[in-house]
């Protein structure tokens, strides 16, 4: 064991912040500074100048376009990447349905698709929760039904995230309606602009547009976007959530809003002192503090104990990670104060007209609250995350 | 002490429980608050029941209850999420005018109470809206007006500077501003808004995040009589800080409502929805969940009860002193009560299409209003 950072990792962390100072483009870094929504545009536009330097895809190896990168090295680019004001890398295509083809895809899919993730010429969502389950997934309804060279798919999807700006959908199916619950699903891959395909829009409690409903009606699937054999999609559908789950402990985040509250506490002042002199708000920040340095290990030590998709200890870190990234929200909200209360949910939209004329930290961190009480309930609820640990990791 | 409703004050909640449910329907709340200002057959309704002029005197028109009526009252307000002034106008702002003009020390009284004859009757009455402004911007919840001034000139003053977050500001007939005069203490003004023009003052109308408005008020040199003046110095503060006790007491009551509705409904959402092939509320680790939730409600609702009743309190202190932890533990556990009503109603609880996220924000919006969880701190650790 040796716990300390070697000199080639020193240097590999400082080639990533030489990066971000000359390639991230300062209206990206504004606006998400700010808190503020991204176009699709902003995120196309920096995947394709990361592509450009041959990071296109931190977690994927060199065969296939990716860094080659250890997880070491994917957590200290996530990190610096954050701390420069870098915009979240979007997961569907990197860390969901990417490592889910390496492993069980065909030669074809691989070939066709890998490449078109790295510059997000195809921009993928995922396709798994519907109305009707939630925790309990494997109890999906959406059919598939084979009819030729072809599956007719019928169902609803619901919580897909960026759905509004995919081109592509990777569904969890029903294609044995007989076998037990976990054994008649499969994965497709489907075309967004297949006929009978249609996007509703779901807001949430910022008044946001993120999640969508999606609507499969007759919609006609070459047998070909079957992704590994029929009917062993759970299998498939589980090894991405494993690698869901460390993704969405969220450490680079944590770091940035950590760092980006200090300094708001500090300049937000009362009648009497600046916030960041109130016990009640240091004692806040401390804790937190210390809470991200065990998230930071915890990840590193989950991250660095295998190549193969994070067993059930990742759901420690899910809820960890959930909870601080909902500790910080909160603790932004309790740091605007008053001001959060006035909210109107065009506000925030990057460029919107108030962002010109009002201060909206208040707006965003509002808005960041509300938004982040999610964490904890997508990529499986904290309670069904506790079932796995004490039955996968603890054996009770 | 007595925690039985009187054979009145049952009949009143009764009578509010059944207009709620007939007129503050998840839906009529959602077109009320899209329709941008204020509705005025729901205030007329309001009115009629009787909540506007509920703790007004009978001198004034009103219907002179104690202070422990506006605890069923606004429970069951609460409930229903109402989003009119009641507490803006029939509490806060009707408190502060009677305290200004009881007030034998203060050397506007005079102003005070022909300011409370002629205000008080028409806000029981539901013709005239008052409202507090106090705030300021990047003052957080100072009570000492410090950016807002009143020059003295010859027939009056002329008011500059400008005030925040103001509840309903835009929809009030009058407003009741806090400003710094000329010898360094603060006055109490009436701002009638018919009579005093507007040709001065910048109002900039806000949606807030739970269903209801506020405004920024911006006074450029805006001329008002002397008789404008209703309170000054001493009086003035412990006017407003009286309006923000009773105001606040009243909020706590509107909190402990809103979160029975949400223990109710989420008990309500984990018997129907199936996960599992079974209810949700078989689970026995959201069960527990929703036993915090009870529990949470339990203290929320009994610091309203310590709110109410600290109303009655003759010493200013104590009375502060407990209206303060009440408002600590009502933000604190409004937050707990309506994070867990998301968390148990799952991706539902995320969306803009359940009450469940309107009554979260409301608790939300409770705490940040008139002194946060953070302040109530500052103040309660300056008393220790």
């Amino acid at each position: 064991m040796n716990l300390t950072w070697t000199q080639e990792e020193r240097d590999f962390r400082d080639s990533v912040r030489a990066f971000m100072q000359t390639h991230l483009p300062q209206d990206i870094r504004q606006k998400t500074i700010k808190h503020q929504r991204l176009a699709r545009e902003d995120y196309v536009r920096w995947h394709r100048i990361l592509a450009e330097q041959g990071w296109g895809a931190p977690g994927w190896p060199v065969q296939y376009g990716g860094t080659g990168w250890n997880n070491l090295q994917r957590l200290v680019f996530e990190i610096e990447s954050y701390r420069a004001g870098g915009p979240r890398l979007l997961p569907f295509g990197l860390s969901m349905l990417g490592p889910v083809l390496m492993r069980f895809g065909s030669d074809e899919q691989r070939a066709r698709l890998l490449p078109r993730m790295l510059t997000v010429e195809d921009w993928w969502c995922q396709g798994y929760s519907e109305p009707g389950s939630g925790s309990d997934l494997a109890s999906l309804k959406t059919r598939a039904e084979r009819d030729g060279d072809h599956y007719v798919v019928n169902g609803q999807k619901t919580w897909t995230t960026l759905a509004q700006y995919a081109d592509w959908i990777f569904c969890l199916v029903r294609t044995d309606p007989q076998a037990k619950a976990q054994s008649g699903i499969s994965v497709l891959l489907i075309d967004m602009r297949s006929p009978g395909v249609t996007v509703r829009p779901i807001k949430t409690l910022d008044g946001s547009h993120d999640v969508n409903e999606v609507w499969l009606e007759n919609v006609r699937v070459p047998i070909g976007n079957l992704v590994g054999e029929e009917n062993r999609g759970w299998t498939y559908a589980k090894y991405l959530l494993g690698h869901e789950r460390t993704n969405i402990a969220g450490l680079g985040h944590c770091h940035r809003e950590l760092a980006h509250l200090k300094m708001l506490a500090a300049e937000t002042r009362d009648e009497n002192a600046a916030l960041i002199e109130r016990p009640a708000i240091r004692e806040k920040i401390v804790r937190i503090e210390a809470d991200v340095m065990a998230l930071e290990m915890l990840l590193l030590r989950v991250a660095t104990a295998g190549d193969g998709a994070p067993g059930p200890e990742a759901s420690v870190l899910k809820i960890r990670g959930s909870e601080i990234q909902q500790d910080l929200a909160m603790l932004h909200m309790e740091i605007a104060g008053p001001d959060g209360w006035p909210y109107d949910p065009g506000w925030i939209v990057a460029d919107s007209a108030e962002s010109q004329t009002r201060d909206l930290h208040a707006a965003a961190a509002m808005a960041g609250y509300l938004d982040y009480r999610k964490t904890t309930i997508y990529g499986g609820t904290t309670e069904v995350q506790k079932n796995i640990i004490a039955r996968m990791v603890l054996g009770v | 002490m007595d925690f039985v409703l009187s054979e009145e004050q049952g009949m009143l909640e009764d009578s509010l429980r059944r207009l709620m449910a007939d007129q503050w329907t998840f839906s009529a709340r959602r077109t009320r608050h899209a329709a941008g200002g204020l509705d005025r057959a729901a205030w007329a309704a309001l009115a009629e029941v009787g909540v506007l002029g509920l703790t007004i005197a009978a001198d004034y028109e009103g219907f002179g209850e104690d202070p422990a009526s506006l605890l069923p009252v606004h429970r069951a307000l609460g409930a229903a999420l109402v989003s009119e002034p009641v507490i803006a106008s029939g509490v806060a702002a009707a408190t502060l005018l009677r305290l200004a003009a009881e007030n034998e020390s203060n050397t506007c009284q005079a102003h005070a109470q022909s300011a409370a004859t002629a205000l008080l009757p028409a806000i029981a009455s539901g013709s005239a809206i008052a409202t507090l402004a106090y705030q300021e911007p990047h003052r957080r919840y100072a009570r000492q007006a410090r950016e807002v001034r009143a020059e003295p000139v010859e027939d009056g003053y002329r008011l500059t500077g400008t005030k925040t977050l103001v509840w309903h500001g835009a929809a009030a007939s009058a407003w009741l501003v806090t400003a710094l005069l000329a010898d360094g203490t603060q006055g109490v003004f009436v701002v009638d808004r018919t009579t005093h023009g507007s040709d001065r003052v910048r109002v900039d109308d806000t949606p807030t995040i739970d269903l209801s408005r506020c405004a920024t008020l911006a006074f450029d040199g805006l001329l008002l009589p002397h008789h404008a003046l209703i309170a000054q110095g001493a009086a003035a503060s412990e006017a407003l800080d009286g309006a923000l006790d009773w105001g606040v007491a009243a909020l706590c009551a509107h909190a402990a409502g809103a979160m029975e509705s949400l223990v109710s409904s989420t008990a309500d959402y984990l018997k129907t929805r199936q996960q599992f092939g079974q209810p949700l509320a078989q689970f026995q680790a959201l069960q527990h969940r929703l036993a915090e939730m009870l529990i949470a409600q339990e203290m929320a609702l009994s610091m309203a009860y310590v709110a109410v009743a600290a109303l009655t309190e003759d010493d200013s202190r104590r009375r502060r002193h407990r209206v303060a932890s009440a408002k600590l533990e009502v933000g604190r556990r409004g937050r707990e009560v309506g994070q867990l009503a998301v968390q148990l109603h799952g991706g539902m609880g995320m969306t803009d299409e359940l009450a469940v996220g309107d009554y979260f924000k409301r608790l939300v919006a409770i705490d940040l209003l008139w002194g946060d969880a953070q302040d109530q701190l500052s103040t309660l650790e300056g008393m220790l």
